[in-house]
């Protein structure tokens, strides 16, 4: 039995559509965590830096990433960073580290939090439907990330290179951030991977 | 007698498909593209309803929004729709219509008869004088007039439809799809921008599709239809038919109703039938045109008396006059262009009625050709008829329009079109709160100004002719772009003489004596109703708005505002800009409930957030209970057991052995910094500047009020780290009051928040054997009492996972809150039940949490309080730390004089006198139980259950000046009659001296 | 629904991501023991509620979950300006009066 099991790792999949307009995959268990520190302290974003590999994002609602980490700007002083599935705890460690001593926070969301990747052609009606946001390209290029509602929750969204979103969203509104996009989709078709 | 008063052809009705209705139970037939009132009309239906008020016959009047009297039931059964209007529903096959009022049926009227008496018992002022007292009466009265005046019927059945709600984004929003709003659609299109257009007919092109004018050159319809399908070819452009934009909010936020499927039939094939776009624009250009004044003259709305540019519509767009011999009177050149159009159909034109004495023009000159009879400086000044129009009595009025100077003359007809000029559709413009503004020169009101980015083209500022509107429409698209008009207009000689005003047409008899002349047809408002709540001293026009009831209802005062809002300034004396008017809410027309409710509904109204062991407690038959939006298993019924039976089961096996609960939803906020500490003697009424790591400790949190407002327990981890929990439906305002006071006000103190709630699971286990479990999973932790005290917590591994453990207590018993990270909650949760198996570890749900803590006296906030206690009047000073330096969070309230009383209501144990007696929660404490109604309330029961471990009733709850009442009863008289009593006692019942969960 | 620019995210967004906090430029007295009952009692009791121009604090609670100030006109809704935690207000009701 193993001791893991992700938020969606519950939910009944819907009844297969011949055409699916729209696909989920969840992208389990990565490590998920949160920094925050003084982005005008060069002695912090050095250390991040060499840390992650990728400086840290300044720009409102953006995101870097390279082979081992996507760092997403939260707030001026907060950001996310998505590592490999197992990797949160050297990556917490390191950065504590190389910060030893500065006024900086690091906190593990891994549990807390997962990643799904929505794609399909109908995606732009359901993120019509669920979004206040105005996911129109010339609104919402490639490698914005933007913390929004997502229904009735929260959620924070990103836009990948090939046209798909990763949301991040909280672990104990995945049944019904499922159940909404189950619901949302139904004319289209959704498939789950 | 089928489709008697269809044309042989012309119209955009498709004639090669008939299509089967029902009206009142009767089958008749129409073609595609016909709307019901079309449809009805072509058939010779003349009367459709019955008046709210005097139960009078009412027939179709208009043709769009602006119809008052043709609503209808649609369909039967749960898919029944009450109240659209006739002139909107396109006509499917086997649709099913039929009136919501009359009584019997609208064709032979019961009720006409009660409203001839009991119209005079109900003048203006009817719903104050009569229903205001007494009050309790209204209900019955109410009930008496809905089934009087009928209103429609909603399906006490679930709706089988769906409808759904999308968020929109445009630079350019163009409300409107007539002349003005396809010519400023055109020109952003072109433009690049991204742009929506919305209309709430069938096809895009208002008043060009039943035009006979031309657009350079090509037949306005085409024009339009040509303008429509370069609009839906743009990538760029959204087009929605079928949808009526209802509502204009703040920064341009529009809401739009789209109905998706109506017109194939009652239910939705696939998809949803109705759909909400709330959509965000840049720039809006509002293009809703106008709509026709009717003319107020005596019986003026009998059936068979239309809007001179309805009867021209149906004639041009659907092929169908609804009458043979039609009088037309008019104010103004447009009423003439439906004169000439009836004329072209073949039917009798008996005469033109213009109450101008020197009209001259193109139109005029038209009329004459065509041997139609004009009739100048003359007037309706009354319709004759039963159930329908038979003559109209037509006399010369004087220059000014205010009196008759010579004998009417009879005419015999059956349909009396009237044009009395037209009322700009200001509505959407007046929902971000700004007034419409008189213009004299086209005698109406148009939008007054906006903070919106807002702009205004064709008739909704009185631009009427249709190469104004589209020129001006191309301006204004344009301008809304950012870009320079590509397009000029010209639709020919559109010249026409100028209107006269006229908004009570004069009788032989004075306005009080002459019949009924009505201003408002769906509220029966009439111009004597008007003029008598004038005289009785209504001056403000909302005043008398609200007197007479004009502009209420469905219709929202689309054709009557206007005459009613002339008619009171003359009687006052002012100026119709000096009376000014109503403005006008959201929404335009009706919305339905299910649009406003979207996918918001069911499973998915609000959100239910599960812990991570949610799964087992649904396989375990867990009843739940909502705490917050989280989803909390509530008690674990077993067969057979009834609810009390399952708490007395689920209570004592955590007094006698061991019971676990998922404590998961707490929120757990982590505290990172080196002025953690300092932060939290700021935000707590206790201090934790000695709190060491490896320690816990219970905080209070007050608002500066000096009132309790969340409570939990800190633990640290070391000098830099904390770990705070907060109330489970406290949790998101805890974390945003900690932000709020780290961002605004002690922004130098160096600490960060980071809500964790999501990321740890907690299985909270307690009972004499909960040592034995845990000793059982874990062995890298010195369990013993003495090395892991009550209070303290450690990090260990716990079934071989690492966790943080807290020995901390709400039950009163040894216990242990065992934290995972949730993704590995589940399996903790199934390890630690199978460890307790052979003690026979018990799930309990909130229930027995509730029991197990008040049988300690433990508060819970929002339950015991309610932001009006202090620590204080909970019994809990002993949590107030007195020698605090920092002055926190609402310490210095507890010295206000209202605050400092010693017989505030205190929060105190109540032990029921009777045993056996589970007083209700909220049962009010009174001290004499005789006492006249109303009597003295001194506080009430907050938390009360029965307790099985002590076999009596225990509560809690506030009692006035209750800590010095100690051992004095007080008495809890109930609806039913029975008085019950309990003894004020500490509320500690279980365990005073604490010695358990020491152990 | 309004749509306010958030001066964090530097973006405008829609009301559903905020919450309203009250009057802005509400300090918390530095020494409330000393203070009259009365002077604690403005404080924590007492708030503007003009028709107008009015300070008030806001907090982007599904965005970035910054609290800032804006300058709202009560009566039209129409927002001047949105401005960050320690910056001062540039339209004011004493401006907009000269
Ligand atoms: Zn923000």
């Amino acid at each position: 039995m193993t001791s893991l099991h992700s938020p969606l790792a519950h939910v009944e999949l819907p009844e297969a559509h011949a055409h699916a307009g729209v696909t989920l995959r969840e992208d389990k268990f990565r490590g998920h965590l949160n920094l925050r520190g003084n982005p005008q302290d060069e002695a912090f974003t050095s250390a991040a830096e060499k840390v992650l590999g990728v400086a840290l994002p300044t720009a409102p609602n953006s995101a870097v990433e390279n082979d081992a980490v996507r760092v997403y700007w939260l707030c001026p002083n907060e950001w996310l960073l998505l590592v490999a599935e197992g990797a949160e705890g050297q990556t917490e460690a390191d950065l504590r580290a190389a910060m030893e001593g500065q006024h900086i926070a690091v906190t593990d969301l891994s549990s807390g939090q997962t990643l799904i990747n929505l794609s399909g052609e109908n995606l732009p009606e359901v993120m019509m439907k669920s979004t206040v946001y105005d996911c129109h390209e010339s609104n919402f290029p490639v490698g914005k990330a933007v913390q929004t509602t997502f229904a009735k929750a929260g959620a924070t969204i990103y836009k990948c290179a090939d046209g798909s979103y990763d949301l991040v969203i909280r672990r104990s509104f995945a049944d019904y951030i499922f159940l909404w996009l189950k619901d949302a989709c139904a004319e289209y078709g959704l498939a789950v991977q | 007698m089928s489709q008697v008063n269809r044309l042989q052809q012309g119209g955009r009705v498709d004639r090669s498909k008939p299509l089967t209705f029902t009206w009142n139970g009767k089958q008749f037939q129409g073609y595609q593209g016909d709307t019901l009132a079309s449809a009805m009309l072509a058939n010779g239906i003349k009367v459709v309803g019955r008046s709210f008020k005097y139960s009078r016959p009412r027939g179709i009047f208009g043709h769009g929004a602006e119809e008052a009297n043709a609503l209808m039931q649609l369909g039967v059964g749960k898919e029944t729709i009450p109240n659209p209007r006739a002139t909107q529903v396109e006509l499917f096959n086997g649709l099913e219509a039929s009136a919501t009022n009359g009584w019997p049926n609208s064709d032979f009227d019961l009720m006409e008869w009660v409203g001839k008496i009991g119209g005079k018992m109900m003048p203006p002022g009817f719903y104050y004088k009569t229903f205001m007292w007494p009050e309790k009466m209204w209900m019955t009265y109410e009930k008496f007039i809905r089934k009087a005046a009928g209103y429609g019927k909603a399906s006490l059945e679930a709706d089988p439809d769906i409808y759904d709600k999308l968020n929109r984004h445009c630079d350019v929003m163009v409300v409107g799809a007539g002349p003005a709003g396809l010519a400023a659609a055109l020109e952003a299109g072109r433009a690049g921008k991204r742009v929506i257009l919305a209309d709430e007919q069938n096809e895009f092109g208002g008043s060009l599709l039943a035009s006979k004018q031309s657009v350079n050159g090509q037949p306005a319809a085409e024009w339009a239809e040509a303008a429509a399908a370069e609009l839906a070819a743009m990538d760029n452009v959204v087009c929605l038919p079928r949808t009526t934009v209802f509502g204009y909010y703040d920064q341009n936020f529009l809401g739009a109703l789209e109905r998706r499927t109506d017109h194939e039939g009652m239910t939705a094939p696939s998809g949803s039938r109705q759909r909400i776009h709330r959509i965000r624009a840049h720039q809006v250009v509002l293009a809703t045109g106008a709509i026709e004044r009717p003319l107020v003259f005596a019986n003026n709305d009998l059936p068979g008396v239309m809007l001179s540019g309805s009867v021209a519509t149906y004639v041009n767009r659907f092929g169908v006059v609804p009458g043979n011999r039609a009088v037309v009177m008019t104010t103004n050149d447009s009423g003439y262009q439906t004169a000439l159009d009836i004329h072209a159909a073949g039917r009798t034109v008996v005469a033109i009625v213009d109450t101008r004495h020197n009209p001259e023009g193109r139109l005029l000159d038209a009329a004459r050709a065509a041997g139609i009879t004009v009739k100048t400086g003359h007037a309706v000044i009354e319709a004759k008829g039963g159930k329908q129009v038979t003559d109209a009595l037509v006399a010369p009025i004087d220059a000014a329009g205010d009196s008759v100077t010579g004998k009417p003359v009879s005419m015999s007809c059956d349909l009396i079109a009237v044009a009395g000029g037209w009322s700009p559709v200001v509505h959407l413009s007046c929902h971000t709160g700004s007034r419409p503004q008189w213009n004299d020169d086209i005698a109406a009101f148009v939008p007054g100004p906006s903070i919106q980015k807002q702009h205004l083209a064709g008739a909704i500022i009185g631009e009427y002719t249709t190469a104004g509107a589209l020129n001006m429409g191309a301006a204004m698209g344009a301008e809304a772009a950012g870009a320079e008009a590509g397009s000029n207009y010209d639709c020919g000689d559109e010249s026409v003489c100028p209107a006269q005003p006229m908004y009570l047409v004069p009788h032989t008899k004075s306005v009080m004596r002459a019949p009924k002349q009505f201003v408002d047809f769906q509220n029966d408002v009439t111009a004597a109703g008007i003029t008598l709540a004038n005289n009785e001293g209504f001056e403000s026009i909302e005043h008398v708005k609200r007197y007479t009831a004009m502009g209420f209802g469905t219709d929202q005062g689309k054709t009557g505002n206007i005459n009613g809002m002339a008619i009171t300034a003359k009687n006052l004396g002012k100026t119709i800009a000096e009376t000014g008017t109503t403005i006008f809410r959201p929404a335009y027309t009706p919305v339905t409930f299910g649009a406003l409710g979207g996918r918001d509904i069911g499973d998915l109204l609000d959100p239910a957030r599960h812990t991570a062991m949610h799964p087992w407690h649904v396989e375990n038959g867990a009843l739940f209970e909502n705490v917050g939006q989280w989803k909390r298993p509530w008690y674990y019924p077993k067969a057979g057991e009834t609810m009390q039976d399952t708490l007395n089961r689920e209570c004592m096996a955590v007094r006698n052995s061991v019971g676990m609960v998922d404590a998961s939803t707490l929120g757990k906020i982590d505290i990172q910094g080196k002025d953690a500490r300092e932060f939290l003697n700021r935000v707590y009424t206790n201090a934790f500047s000695k709190l060491a790591p490896g320690k816990c400790r219970y905080g209070l949190m007050l608002k500066e009020d000096g009132m309790v407002f969340d409570d939990g327990v800190t633990a640290c981890i070391n000098d830099n780290h904390f770990v705070m929990t907060t109330t489970s439906g406290g949790a998101a305002a805890v974390m945003s009051w900690l932000e709020m006071w780290s961002q605004t006000e002690w922004p130098e103190l160096e600490v960060y928040f980071t809500s964790v709630t999501d990321h740890w699971a907690t299985c909270s286990f307690s009972g004499p054997n909960a040592r034995k479990v845990l000793a059982k999973l874990c062995d890298d932790v010195d369990l013993s009492a003495d090395a892991f005290k009550f209070m303290d917590w450690r990090e260990g591994t716990v079934a071989g996972i690492k966790a943080r453990i807290f020995r901390i207590s709400f039950t009163g018993e040894l216990a242990y809150e065992v934290n995972v990270p949730a993704n590995q909650g589940l399996y903790m949760w199934q390890k630690i039940m199978a460890a307790g198996e052979e003690f026979g570890i018990t799930p309990y749900g909130t229930e027995t949490m509730h029991v197990l803590r008040a049988e300690k006296g433990y508060i819970i906030v929002g339950q015991d309080t309610d932001g009006s206690l202090t620590p204080q009047d909970c019994g809990m000073d002993w949590i107030v730390g007195k020698k605090k330096e920092f002055s926190f969070l609402g310490k210095r309230s507890f010295t206000r004089p209202d605050t400092a009383r010693t017989d505030r209501k205190h929060l105190v144990g109540l032990k029921p006198i009777d045993p056996t007696v589970v007083i209700p929660e909220g049962s009010q404490a009174v001290a004499d139980p005789n006492q006249p109604i109303p009597m003295d309330m001194l506080g009430h029961v907050t938390s009360s259950y029965w307790s099985e471990c002590l076999g009596h009733g225990i509560a809690m709850g506030t009692v006035k000046n209750g800590f010095n009442m100690m051992g004095e009863t007080v008495y809890f008289p109930q609806a039913d009659g029975r008085v019950l009593a309990a003894e004020i006692v500490s509320p500690v019942f279980y365990d005073a001296k604490g010695e358990r969960h020491h152990d | 629904m309004l749509h306010i620019y958030c001066p964090y995210c530097e973006e405008l967004r829609e009301e559903e991501e905020f919450s309203y906090s009250g009057e802005a430029h509400i300090a918390r007295p530095t020494d409330p023991e000393a203070l009259t009952d009365a002077e604690w009692g403005d404080y924590v009791f007492f708030r503007k509620n003009p028709r107008g121009l009015h300070h008030e604090m806001w907090n982007h609670a599904a965005g970035c979950r910054r609290y800032f100030n804006a300058t709202r006109d009560t009566q039209s809704y129409e927002i001047h300006e949105t401005y960050k935690m320690g910056e001062k207000p540039s339209v004011t009701s004493q401006g907009a009066a000269q």
